[in-house]
Order: structure tokens, then sequence, then C-alpha cells
């Protein structure tokens, strides 16, 4: 049953051999192949939560490795700096840091090489400031407190007023702390480094990609593009190749979200799988975790029915099923287990739901009618109350129209 | 208006425990005594787990302090609690730092029944991570009722073949595996003094 775990990390997953990967009809090798080929190329995938971004970016990587001649880097940046306070030149910080972490390993030189070795000293230290800020010392002099004073009182840290040194801190880019300094200063302060490091590891290696995950937690594509927009703009310049995951609202609802996507080589759309019994690609995701094992075909099909093709949900139902019938003791999965567990799914999504987004979903299902440029549906759609199989065909998650209310026939 | 599952707290422990590391789990406060009832939780799942298990508020930590409190140590076992009123950007806050928040041990996210509606609408990817994980805590906040006791001891004991009075025979006997299902029946008995 613990194949079934959700919440597993995805190169785990990977590695154990649990993920199909044909799934999305090898998506991952377009990502890599394109990203290799032109060097500097800018790509994003955009999907929904749950959609499988992490397992295709990660599969990604493992292709490019496997190439040889390629140095990639998986950056989920959501995980090394709090999105939420963030400003630009993050991503270049968290690259700088990534690719001085790897660069000794990489370059196993068959002799030493000092010159080398202190000019990537120089480089790292320098984006190591720009990441995490630095102390600097203005001065000793008591004339320096001109200079001092220009800075915002919100910068100093520390002024040791008994000490004749004056300290001023400058924030770094991953533990933002106001104010953030200005946008053009920031891009050559981390260019000169960048470029060190690059021209170290082209001397061996041929290209560079960098793999950004977790920029899809920034659901406003205004927010998505303030973070991403001028550090994408420098990596393009040094010929380094990106990947970036993006929120679903970049390709639909607000023209600020199209806008964001034209600025890209090619975007590619992961969305979710229709449960199509004949075919079987859903069921193929049970099937490798060995869903037989616990469950018939016919519960193995509500569960893919019900998970309307998230692939998060899907692995989360198969659990949920299996977990119940432990509970209560049955010796396999029943059709009851089952659909208690989409139960709890739907009325998970039903929960906040107004009587306006009620209709506006009923509406949907009624008549497949869905304006995807209203903020208040593309609200459904981030949360997962509506599910994308195209870009044009929508439909509201089958599991929360289980539970949906019906609204009353007029006039009873 | 169709409700989540009510679940008595020893079968949240069971739950966890069959589903070992990196798990989600989210469970409804009851609307009175949460103080006493988020205690007797912590109680339950550190004697069936056998680990140690921790409270933190999501209220009163910052960014750093979360990150650093879920990763230090990574193994045991945490409840985030979240009340009603945690504001819509404290969740999406949360959301965007959800990679950050990733931990071997189980997490479990302790939440007002308010609360359901601000984690769907401001923290899908938190909420898509718990799935239909959501359970209200159970009656008595999460204990069994007594008829909810007897019918469990009565599953045990069919399923082992042994009545419970052998079962404390060997425990005391210290003959008893640390089992969790033998965890769960010790307790059940009362007898939280032998495990």
């Amino acid at each position: 049953m613990r194949a079934f775990n959700p919440t597993a990390p995805p190169g785990d997953v990977i590695e154990a051999g649990l993920v199909c990967e044909d799934l999305q009809r090898f998506l991952f090798r377009n990502l890599a192949g394109r990203a290799d080929l032109e060097p500097g190329s800018q790509q994003l995938l955009v999907g929904g939560v749950g959609s499988g971004k992490t397992t295709e970016l990660l599969l990604a990587e493992r292709w490019l490795r496997e190439q040889g001649h390629v140095l990639p880097l998986y950056i989920d940046i959501s995980a090394e700096t709090d999105l939420s306070s963030v400003n630009s030149g993050s991503l270049l910080a968290s690259f700088g840091l990534h690719l001085a972490q790897r660069l000794p390993a990489d370059l196993q030189a068959p002799t030493p090489n000092p010159d080398r070795s202190e000019r990537l000293k120089k480089a790292y230290n320098k984006v190591r400031e720009y990441a995490y800020g630095k102390e600097e010392i203005l001065s000793s002099h008591l004339a320096d407190w001109d200079r001092m004073m220009q800075v915002s009182m919100e910068a100093f840290r520390h002024v040791f007023t008994f000490q004749p040194q004056v300290v001023r801190n400058i924030p770094g880019k991953l533990k933002p702390k106001p104010p953030i300094p200005a946008l053009s200063r920031d891009i050559q302060e981390i260019r000169a480094p960048l470029d060190e490091f690059l021209a170290i590891a082209r001397e061996i290696l041929e290209d560079i990609v960098v793999i950004f995950d977790g920029l899809d937690r920034l659901l406003d594509p205004t927010k998505f593009w303030s973070v991403a927009h001028q550090d994408l703009r420098l990596l393009r310049e040094i010929k380094v190749s990106v990947v970036a995951t993006a929120p679903i609202s970049v390709l639909f609802g607000t023209s600020l979200g199209q806008s964001v996507a034209d600025h890209f080589d090619r975007v590619h759309h992961l969305p979710v799988i229709a449960f199509d019994p004949e075919n079987g690609s859903l069921r193929s995701v049970l099937e490798k975790r060995h869903a037989h094992e616990l469950m018939s075909r016919t519960e193995a099909d509500t569960i893919c029915r019900y998970s309307g093709g998230v692939l998060r949900d899907l692995i989360s139902l198969a659990r949920d099923a299996a977990e119940e019938a432990y509970i209560s003791d049955h010796h396999s999965v029943t059709a009851a287990d089952v659909d208690k567990v989409v139960r709890q799914l739907g009325v998970g999504y039903l929960r906040g739901l107004g009587p306006e987004a009620i209709k506006i979903l009923f509406d949907l299902e009624n008549s497949g009618s869905f304006r995807v440029d209203q903020p208040a549906n593309v609200e459904l759609l981030l949360t997962r109350r509506v599910l994308e199989y195209s870009s044009t065909d929508f439909r509201a998650h089958p599991a929360l129209l289980s539970v949906m209310p019906r609204p009353e026939a007029k006039g009873a | 208006m169709p409700e989540f599952s009510s679940q008595p707290f020893v079968d949240i422990a069971r739950r966890l425990d069959v589903r070992g590391g990196h798990s989600w789990l989210a469970v409804l406060s009851p609307p009175t005594d949460s103080a006493v009832a988020l205690d007797a939780l912590q109680t339950e799942l550190r004697s069936f787990l056998q680990v140690p298990t921790r409270v933190l508020s999501l209220e009163t930590l910052t960014f750093e302090e979360l990150l650093e409190a879920m990763q230090q140590p990574s193994d045991d076992v945490v409840v985030l609690a979240a009340g009603a009123d945690l504001a819509p950007d404290t969740w999406s806050s949360l959301d965007l730092m959800r990679s950050a928040l990733e931990r071997t041990g189980p997490t479990v996210l302790w939440m007002a029944p308010d609360a359901v509606a601000r984690l769907t609408e401001f923290a899908p990817n938190i909420r898509s991570f718990i799935g239909p994980s959501i359970y209200i805590a159970g009656p008595d906040g999460g204990l069994m009722g007594e008829a909810e006791r007897q019918h469990r001891l009565k599953e045990l004991e069919q399923h082992y073949g042994l009545s419970s009075e052998e079962i404390v025979r060997r425990a005391e006997s210290k003959e008893l595996p640390p089992e969790p299902h033998f965890v769960e029946w010790l307790i059940l008995l009362g007898r939280g003094d032998l495990v």
C-alpha cells in the first residue's frame, strides 16, 4: 500500500520505478531535448495542482544528465525561499548557488588547477553574498555618517555605538529584508560571477540547463512575472536554457497571463487526463503500483473516473480506499470503501463554494459553458473544482459533482 | 450539507501507521473543548505510533521558525494547529512554502471546521496533499464511546484469537511484541501503563 503515497517525494517514486514515463507522451523528452538543442531557450510547463509537473521535470533532469554533455540543475525555488515576500533576483541567486555547489563535483580535472580554484572561490563568495546578504563595513570615520544616513534605517541591523565601525546589513535575495536593492544594480552584481562560473563550466561541459520548479505556486500571473521576468531575461542573455513551471492562470484568464506566455519559446500544457475505460492510461498508473493486489478492476475504474484525471487525486483515492478497507477489516477494497473516499474528496472541494459558484458548476455540467476569462472561473480552475482537459474542454471535478446539492426546481 | 467522515483518534493513528512516512492528513477539531481534544490526539499518536509528537501553532510561528521546527527533527509526528481565524494571507504563504514543509514524518493539520473553506481557497497545494483525508474528530473529541470500545475490543479478540485478559497477562510478563494493534488493545483496556 505504501506504493500509493501521493505525497512521497517524486524523485523517490521515479527511483522506485512507480512512474509511467509515457503517460504524458514523453513530454519530459520534449522539454529536455529542446533545452539541450537550443541554449538560452526558455520553456514553461503549465499545469494545475497535482498534475505531475514535478515528475516530468525530474524525468527531464535525469534525461539531460544521461546525455553526458549537459549540466542540468533542478531547483525547487519554493523550498529555498519564502516566495510571498521575495522579489526578482532570487532565481539568479539560487541558480548561482546550485551551480557553485555542483561545479567542484562535475569538474573532475585530472590535474589540480589553482587558478581555476581561485576564480571559483571568488565567484562563489560574490554569489553567496548576493543570495544571503552581507555585513559591509562602511567606515570608521565620523564623516561617513552622511553616507550611512542615505541608507534606509530599516537596512541597519546593528549600529555599534561603542565601536568605531558602522556596519550596514545588506539584504540578500533568498532572505529578503527591506529595502530590496534596485533591480538594475542587482542584475549587474550577479552577472559577473555567473559569467565566471559559466566560463569554467563550459570549459568541460557544453551546456547548462536550469529547471525551476515551484513557481506555479504563485497563482497570480502578476506575482509570477514579478519574480521571474528580470531573472529570465538575464538567463537568456547568458545562454542558459530554462524550463520553469507556471500557474495555470498563465494560460487562462487575464490578458497579463497571455502576455507572460508570449515571452517563452514554448509553453507546454499538462492537462488532466480524461478517463477512458478503453484507453486505460489512468488505470496503468494504478497498475504500475500493483493496484490489482488491493482492488478489482471495477473499483480501480471507479477511482479513475472520480479522480477526474488529476494524478494526485487518483493516487490519493486509491491509497485512502485501501486504507478504508484496512480500517474496516475488509480483505480487499470494496465499492463502499471507494464511495466513502470519493465522498470525502468531494466534500473537501465543496466547502466554501457559494451559490454563484455552484450555479457556474451546474451550468458547466449541463451545457458545457464556461467563461475562462472570468476571474471567478479562473479561481475554480486554480482550486481544481473545474478541470481542464484541453484549452476548450472544461468539466467540473467529478468527485465534487457527486456531492454537490442539486438546485431546487422552480416552483417546488 | 454533506459532511466529512468522523474518526476516533485511534483510527487516525492506525491510518498514519499504515501509511508510513511522508504522509499528510487533516483532523477537524470539535466545537468545544478543542484544547482537550488536541491533547488527547497528541497522546494517542504518541502512544500508538511510539514516536514523539509535537504541536506547532500556525498562528504564532514565522516562516523561518516553522521551517526549522518542521525539519528538526523531520521524522517525528507534527501536528500543525490552525484556528478558524487563520488569515487568508497566512494560508497563501503556507501554500507557497509547501515544498519546504515536506518531511519524512507524518504531518497532521488540526483545523477548526470553518477553516476547510480557506484551506481549499487559499492553499490548494496543501489541500491537494491532504486529498480525501479530512476527518472530524470522532465522538467525545476523538475518544471512543463505550459501545465503540467494546466493538473494537471484540474485533481484536476475534482477529488474534486471544482474550483481553491474555493480552494483559502477556504484557505484564513482557511477552507482548510492541505491535501497533497490541498498543491500541492495551490503551482500549485502560492499561496504557503497560505500553
